[in-house]
Order: structure tokens, then sequence, then C-alpha cells
């Protein structure tokens, strides 16, 4: 697992910081993408995070989210259909993130 | 127990209830309420008798479960305040109160596995779920103790911890591989683990190993997880026969 598989954009003008995920959160990755999180969380009370290209993620990429949700205001980009927005709904983490789609 | 759901309500100001769940498959009994705290056990009955509700939900998806408002959430229709209220009419002033939910499951050992869940006076929030991820750790690891009870414990939990992350892999790989959920990925796990007679922890991590080529990821505490030969033929043939059934249909 390299470091490109969660890149930060900085915050630009009115926009958030935007955490970008690629491939698979798993228990092998997913201490890296909380430490992501909390550094793009840090310096801000709002980010964003698309995982649009995420190809699968599990339970321990919904407690990621839903802790740094719990420090700032979380906005989710995911595919239209598929695993990653049926994990979302199940959880209820779509009740406290903005969610977004993209096909 | 009793003593983490009091620093719970603590935590948990706007708690009406809290309980722990634990469901041990091994004895394919049905899950049931360890401990609990004001209308917990009550909310966690009614939920498992077949209304459903976020308790159910995270035991089934293993994932943590929120609601803002749990007799209007649409995801669980049959649990309402009415429905609530018929079977547990005593506690009729608390369940006007109820808001909020939220559960949290764990895996504590091979086959058993635990939800710690709150109902709150207010929405659940994010924060509500972060701190039942904290309690879920602390009751996992006193669950793990108390099943040891001697000197073994500690060699326990390190096994336990280590298979945790073996097993969540082999799950993710067989939910990719033949489309299901994570409690379906479950099951087979355990079927295969009990027809060839090997260890389910080690089964996993031979099944990681089997598909990557590579050795599984393992915490660096203690000794690792090694299967033995036996094992690794179980998850290649495991392996094998799951990859070529979709062909077959």
């Amino acid at each position: 697992m390299t470091n490109s598989q969660f890149r930060l954009s900085a915050a630009e003008a009115e926009q958030p910081p935007v955490v970008t995920v690629s491939g698979d959160i798993d228990l092998a990755n997913v201490n890296e993408f909380q430490e992501v999180l909390n550094g793009a969380a840090a310096n801000s009370d709002a980010i964003t995070v698309d995982l649009s290209d995420v190809s699968y993620c599990d339970s321990a990429a919904v407690r990621a989210l839903f802790s740094v949700a719990a420090t700032t205001k979380l906005a989710l980009i995911v595919p239209a259909a598929g695993p990653i927005s049926t994990l979302l709904s199940i959880s209820g983490l779509d009740r406290v993130a903005t969610v977004a789609t993209r096909d | 127990m009793h003593r983490i759901l009091e620093r719970m309500q603590t935590d948990l100001l706007d708690a009406l209830g809290l309980a722990i769940t634990v469901y041990d498959k091994r004895h394919d009994t049905h899950p049931a309420v360890l401990a609990a705290q004001g209308v917990g056990a009550e909310l966690v009955d009614a939920q498992l008798a077949g209304i459903g509700g976020p308790v159910p939900d995270a035991l089934a998806h293993q994932v943590p479960v929120l609601s803002l408002d749990l007799w209007t959430d649409d995801r669980w229709p049959e649990l309402t305040l009415a429905a609530v209220r018929d079977r547990a009419p005593q506690d009729e002033s608390s369940w006007e109160q109820v808001h909020g939910a939220a559960a949290v499951p764990g895996v504590w050992a091979d086959d058993a596995t635990v939800v710690v869940c709150c109902a709150l006076s207010q929405p659940a929030n994010a924060a509500t779920v972060a701190s039942l991820i904290n309690y879920e750790q602390l009751v996992s690891a006193a669950l793990i103790t108390t099943a040891a009870e001697n000197a073994t414990a500690i060699a326990d939990i390190i096994t336990v911890l280590q298979s945790r992350g073996a097993i969540e892999q082999a799950k993710g790989a067989l939910m990719g591989l033949v489309c299901c959920d994570a409690d379906h990925a479950w099951k087979m796990l355990r079927t295969a683990s009990q027809e060839f007679n090997v260890k389910l922890r080690e089964l996993a991590v031979a099944l990681i190993e089997h598909i990557s080529g590579a050795p599984a990821e393992q915490p660096a505490t203690g000794a690792p997880i090694t299967p033995d030969d036996r094992t690794r033929e179980a998850a290649r043939l495991m392996w094998a026969a799951l990859s070529v059934e979709p062909l077959r249909q």
C-alpha cells in the first residue's frame, strides 16, 4: 500500500480540503486512512472525502469515517450505486455526513 | 461489565438505555444481552425478537449503525414507539423520550461477536459512535480476559487481536469473490473450518496467503499465526471451489 492511495488536496478559496481515496480500504491500511483524515480535519472545520474510486471498503473504513465526523463536518462523494452506498445507508453514516454521488 | 456501563453512562449523558449483547456462534444459539442499564435490555430484546433495529443490523453486517430517531427510521419500519410500548408498557415514560440510537459491533473470539449499543434522548451523532467504538474495544478486551481467566489471558488477547485482522481480510476477500454480505462470508469460513476440521483463524490466514501469494499482515506483537500444510490445502480447495462455481451456472 503506497501513500498515493490517499491523496490530500489543500483547501482552496471557499472549498474545504479534499481527501481522494482509491483502491481497497481494509484493516491493512485503515490506520493510514485515519491519519490522512485526521490530518485534513486538524486545520479545517469541514472536509470532503472522495470515495468514488474505492474498490472495496468495510467496517474499518466506516469506523474511521465516523470518528472523523465526530470532530468535523464531513462530506462524502461516492459511486451512485454499489456496495459503498449500501454500507453508508446500513450504517447510517449518510445521516451525519453529506453524501453526493458520482456515476 | 457493569463498571464499563457506568463509565459509558457518564460519557453519554443523554443515554436512556445501554446494553452489551453477545453472540457466540459456536453454540448456534441466539444473541443475548450480557449486561444493560436503563431500558437497554428491553430495547435490545425487542429488536432481536424480529422487529429489527441497529443491534441486529450491526450483528449481521458487522458495521457501526447510527440512527437519528429510532422510532421513525425508515430502515426499521416495524420498530415504532407503539410496538416497543406494547412489549414493555412499564417503561412507557422512557420510550417516549428515546430519539437517537447507535450500535457498534466487534469480534472477541473466533466465533463470538459483541455489540455495544445505546439509546439517547437526543439524536445520535458521529461522536456517539466514536465513543461506542472506544467502549467496544474495552468490552472486547474484558470479554477475552474473562473467557481466559488465567495465565493464558495475555496470549489469548494477542491471538484474538491477530486473528481479528486476518478474519476480517478473509471475509472481505470472500465477499468480493462470491458477492455476498459479511454474515454470509463469515458462515462460509465457519462451515469450511468445520468441514476440513481446521482452526478458523488459521484458515483465514491461509486463505489470505493463498490469494495474495504473500504472508498475511499481522500485528508485530506475539507469535504470528502460521497455518500448517493441511490448513493451507483446505484454503486452496475452498478458494478453488468458490472460484469455479459461477462458471458452471
